[in-house]
């Protein structure tokens, strides 16, 4: 941005001025001239500039005035040079220009230099404007972008943290660093919907609205799900080894998620009062997300029993060759968990759709603040004092502290 | 599991009364080292259905023909698992448990006469 400076200046004249020879004179007299005012004003700060008032400007002003004189005084110097190079006409004015910038500027013994003076200090007012507007506009980006980058380094510390802590990890990979970042932006986006369908259901809005929160939710769990299918493709055991999770979560850990018909089972107590249909819709899912996790399941320990098979294969004829059927049988690794949080992913699709929107809030109320209590215990057993003297103690207040975390109804609790 | 000589796997889209007899209503493509093949048949069996496998690596004549047929029908890179109920292609491991959590694929099944229950 600021490169282009002298060059602005070197257009403004070449617009300006009509006689041909004058225009790539006056651009390199301006261009110097510039740079030394570049130079003159450059040890000041962007910002202090930016921050100064109008009185300042002003002064930037009338040192502008200046220069243009100084400019023009100049010019007189080349155009003398080139009286031999132009015509007749144009002799005679540049002579009337020497004599009058002899007599100092701003006379009005020649009208049309007057004009054509007054035009070009215009315009190199009107250029300089708009370069401290562009360059107001570009601090403001780079203000704007360095708040932003200092969210981002927060995210990526916040996920290396998180990273670490769980089970000390060292090096993420690039793409299971991302995922993390995208997963703890994910979590927080779940605490905003989750403080949604509470109001909305306390304030017991209408059918219609509320159908438009609880639609959101089912949309933010599709999203986590794309994004896993994306991460999957780059860092495979990052996901199947549970390591973007809590390690309370990872306890249930299924095929690199939470396991659908545990979530059914949680739910069930807490979804009343149901339909008779609905109760019935409810226990099929329960039973086809069973009959399903086991099929997966039992394709995944294929897949592991081929794994064992092929790297401990007897004597190794073909390291290589063996290393590279392993590799492959790897990669069927991300197609399970593409199918396990497909699985995932119609579990709640048919929820939604089994429940009325009412009882549709409660639930993925009930199911946000279940992983939110997962993940607060594990932080909360994470910065436990080790003593076990102390142990008793620490049992009540881990209780107490997590109601106070979790205010809503306490009744959920029972369960745990 | 029984093994299929015909080539013509098109007339599959036809159902008749002999394609609905119990051991044809559902028919699977599968091939032996596939762990979601392995995956998608322990569904169905553990729902007590008994389906037809066909196991492509071991068709020497036209198992290659019948992959290469399935990747184009399916649009995917890869051929198998793919099952048909009734005649009609159901699709690969997705469209079958979408179908079965959405509580669309025992209707189907014993409409083809593979389930009782």
């Amino acid at each position: 941005m600021f490169p282009s400076w002298p060059m602005r200046f070197q257009t403004t004249p070449g617009g300006s001025s009509k006689s041909g020879g004058e225009s790539t004179d006056s651009g390199s007299a301006v261009n110097t001239l510039s740079s030394k005012a570049e130079a003159q004003f450059e040890p000041e700060s962007p910002i202090s500039r930016k921050a100064s008032n109008s009185s300042d400007q002003q002064a930037f002003d009338q040192k502008h005035l200046q220069l243009q004189q100084q400019q023009q005084q100049q010019l007189h110097q080349e155009m003398s040079n080139d009286i031999s190079r132009t015509g007749p006409s144009q002799n005679q004015s540049a002579a009337k220009a020497s004599q009058e910038k002899r007599n100092g500027a701003g006379s009005t013994s020649e009208k049309q230099l007057d004009a054509k003076t007054l035009r070009r200090l215009a315009q190199n007012r009107e250029a300089a404007r708009k370069s401290r507007l562009r360059k107001k506009a570009y601090v403001q980006q780079l203000e704007s972008s360095r708040i932003k980058l200092t969210q981002i380094e927060q995210d990526l510390q916040r996920a290396r943290a998180q990273g670490l802590f769980l089970a000390g990890c060292g090096n993420l990979s690039s793409g299971a660093a991302i995922f993390d970042m995208e997963y703890a932006r994910w979590i927080e986006e779940d605490h905003r919907l989750m403080a949604e369908l509470r109001t909305g259901l306390h304030a017991h809005l209408p059918d219609g609205d509320l159908r438009i929160i609880v639609d959101g939710y089912v949309c933010h769990y599709d999203e986590i799900f794309e994004l896993k299918g994306v991460a999957a493709k780059s860092d495979v055991f990052h996901l199947i080894t549970g390591q973007w999770m809590s390690p309370a979560e990872r306890c249930f850990l299924w095929i690199g998620g939470f396991r659908p018909s545990e979530l059914i089972t949680m739910l069930i107590g807490q979804l009343d009062p149901l339909t008779d249909q609905q109760l019935m819709g409810i226990s099929r899912l329960q039973h086809s997300t069973q009959q399903t996790e086991e099929a997966l399941s039992q394709g995944q320990e294929q897949l592991q029993q081929s794994l064992i098979d092929t790297i401990a294969a007897g004597p190794v004829i073909d390291g290589m060759q063996q290393m590279a059927v392993a590799l492959d049988k790897l990669g069927n690794l991300e197609g399970f968990i593409r199918q396990a949080d497909n699985l995932r992913r119609q579990t709640l699709h048919q929820l939604r759709h089994i429940l009325t929107v009412r009882q549709a809030a409660r639930c993925f109320l009930v199911i946000a603040e279940y992983y939110g209590r997962l993940r607060a215990l594990s932080s909360l057993w994470a910065s436990r004092p080790r003593e076990s003297l102390m142990s008793e103690d620490i049992s009540c207040q881990t209780t107490t502290d997590l109601q106070i975390v979790h205010q809503p109804s306490q009744n959920h609790f029972a369960n745990f | 599991m029984n093994y299929q000589t015909e080539s013509s796997w098109g007339s599959y889209n036809m159902p008749t009364r002999k394609r609905l007899a119990s051991e044809n209503a559902v028919v699977i493509f599968s091939i032996s080292t596939c762990c979601m093949c392995h995956a998608i048949k322990r569904l169905f069996c553990g729902m007590g259905v008994n389906p037809t496998v066909h196991e492509l690596d071991q068709d020497p004549r036209t198992g290659k023909d019948m992959e290469a047929a399935l990747m184009r029908l399916l649009g995917s890179s890869s051929a198998v698992p793919v099952v048909f109920i009734g005649g009609k292609l159901v699709g690969s491991m997705d469209r079958v448990m979408a179908s079965h959590i959405n509580g669309t694929l025992v209707p189907l099944l014993k409409e083809a006469g593979a389930l009782w229950l």
